[in-house]
């Protein structure tokens, strides 16, 4: 569980900040806001990437800036909203990438790290991506490729910094649907920060607002709330 | 993997390549030997067979040079394009060798005798590339286009040429000439006896490439995603420079500055190999770095007999074209 108490967040400067929140395992967590209001900081923060301005986000009991780097990359793995393709990095070896904590010192993958990877391709349906390199990918596979990749890297959480935005509607669908799957049937703690609002409202998700007047986060349940904010 | 199948192919070709050039080139010369003067040579040496001598002191230290020199500075090329994740980037485009020639210039042309030495030259040089890539390492947190950096850095070379000009004018003849035999470039200025310590360092070099081929695979990714996969980025930049000084200083120290094989092998192999696996990499770039500079060094001495080439003009005349080629397929 991610429990966040007292935190101010932002780079820098305060962007808003979130007391009482938790986000549970078996469960995705869709983040809502307007543009700048601090949703990829927030998921930054989490990931460790960024220090919170104030307060204390603790992962499983612990608070984030007390784990090993690699120890929280074995908990935790982050999905950044743009990719960048690298020349002759094959689809493949981009996802076995993921598994970089689990082997030996020069890197040599095992059999459990190749299943994972056939697996995970099978799952996001990418498998026909295999051995194409990564910088001649659309940016719309490089992003199924990359949520694919947090999925490989086999982590408790899961955040995912808009993870549709360069999907066509049927494959935003299809990775929604995965999600939720996951959060279910793996206990994985997934956040998704996202734009797609009325797509959103038709998945079981929690939902979670960044209010751009008190600028608190809270959690919400109606799509009301969500009409309110985005109306002023 | 498929991939590092078909590459052991074009591995064991080139290896069989370069202990085919190793004998050949100590075989063959302005005075011809055979093959008995070259195994005396090596493991029964007796300095009164001038044969012997001539292999020994002379065409023996030159081959190893031309290879560990091309080894080494490959590699050192590919860790500079994987560190700013660009294919233009090396120790010479960067400045770095220059950084070096700027410490030796000093230390030669200030007239004071621990700096013609050979420790003293050695050091000058490592240090100079070690301060001036930490130097390029802090302007690329700030210079982020990769066209910028490059630009910069070839700036930085001009600048510090500039500066390497106004000592010579304003210093003695002897330390001048000590400085401008050394900045031609050679791959003859060593001795046999330098061999060992020289070796040792390049193999270094390559065992500590070695050792961060994990964090230079992931690194490839750019540096957000090494850092979300727990690596302390900072340590890792200053260790990819402190090896790369590593083998660009020593290099320079010994042979001079010689252009392109940083910045050519490395584009070359991930051609060949189309991989980013850094551990087939490195392989890579010391094989077919030291086949290249080998090769290079051979072609010169068999037309030494009608012109006179310079071994880093010779890398320039190949390896700049071929960077014009990676820019021209790139833009495209």
């Amino acid at each position: 569980m991610i429990s966040i108490e007292n935190t101010s967040i932002g780079f820098n400067t305060h962007l808003f900040s979130a007391n009482g929140i938790c986000f549970e395992k078996g469960k995705v967590h869709a983040l809502m806001g307007k543009n700048g209001i601090g949703k990829s900081a927030f998921l930054r923060t989490l990931s460790g990437l960024i220090h919170p301005l104030e307060g204390t986000i603790q992962i499983d009991g612990k608070e984030v800036s007390q784990y090993k780097g690699a120890d929280l990359a074995k908990k935790i793995s982050f999905v950044n909203s743009v990719q960048q393709g690298v020349p002759y990095l094959t689809v493949d070896a981009y996802l076995l990438l993921a598994r970089t904590n689990y082997t030996t010192l020069f890197g040599k993958y095992s059999d459990e790290d190749y299943t994972c990877v056939q697996e995970a391709k099978s799952k996001f349906k990418i498998s026909h991506l295999s051995e194409k390199f990564t910088d001649e990918l659309s940016s719309g596979e490089l992003q199924l490729c990359a949520i694919a990749k947090a999925y490989v890297q086999g982590t408790d959480f899961i955040l995912l910094d808009e993870p549709t935005s360069h999907l066509d509607y049927s494959n935003k669908r299809k990775v929604y649907d995965l999600l939720v799957e996951m959060a279910a049937n793996e206990n994985k703690g997934v956040l998704i920060s996202t734009h797609d609002i009325d797509l959103a409202f038709k998945f079981p998700f929690e939902y979670c607002l960044l209010d751009s007047n008190t600028k608190e986060m809270r959690k919400i349940t109606s799509m009301n709330e969500i009409e309110v904010e985005f109306s002023s | 993997m498929k991939i590092v199948k078909s590459g052991t192919v074009l591995f064991l070709v080139a290896i069989i390549g370069i202990v085919f050039l190793f004998f050949f080139g100590l075989i063959s010369g302005d005075i011809d030997t055979n093959f008995k003067d070259v195994y005396n040579a090596l493991f029964h040496y007796s300095n009164e067979d001038i044969n012997q001598v001539i292999i020994r002191e002379i065409r023996f230290p030159r081959i190893v040079m031309a290879i560990v020199s091309g080894a080494g500075l490959s590699v050192a090329g590919m860790l500079m394009q994987t560190l700013f994740q660009n294919p233009l980037a090396g120790p010479y485009v960067l400045g770095i060798n220059a950084g070096s020639s700027l410490l030796v210039a000093l230390g030669i042309l200030s007239g004071v005798g621990f700096f013609s030495t050979e420790i003293g030259l050695i050091g000058s040089a490592l240090l100079g590339a070690f301060v001036f890539g930490l130097f390029i390492l802090f302007t690329s947190t700030f210079i982020r286009s990769q066209i910028s950096l490059l630009l910069f850095g070839v700036m930085l070379g001009s600048f510090i040429s500039s500066i390497i000009a106004i000592l010579e004018v304003s210093s003695h003849a002897e330390s001048l000439k000590a400085f401008m035999l050394w900045s031609m470039g050679s791959l003859q200025g060593v001795s046999t006896h330098q061999i060992p310590i020289i070796v040792m360092v390049i193999l270094l070099g390559c065992v500590l490439s070695y050792l961060i081929v994990k964090p230079l695979n992931v690194l490839a990714l750019g540096e957000e995603e090494c850092r979300l996969m727990g690596y302390n980025i900072q340590t890792l930049r200053v260790s990819i420079i402190f090896v790369t000084a590593l083998f660009a200083g020593t290099i320079t120290a010994y042979c001079g500055p010689i252009a392109f094989v940083g910045l050519a092998i490395p584009n070359l192999t991930r051609m060949l190999f189309r991989t980013q696996n850094h551990f087939v990499l490195t392989t890579a770039n010391i094989i077919f770095g030291a086949l290249f500079l080998l090769t290079c060094d051979i072609v010169i001495q068999q037309i030494s007999g009608f012109i006179l080439v310079p071994i880093n003009a010779l890398t320039s005349l190949i390896g700049a074209p071929f960077v014009i080629y990676i820019l021209i397929r790139k833009v495209r």
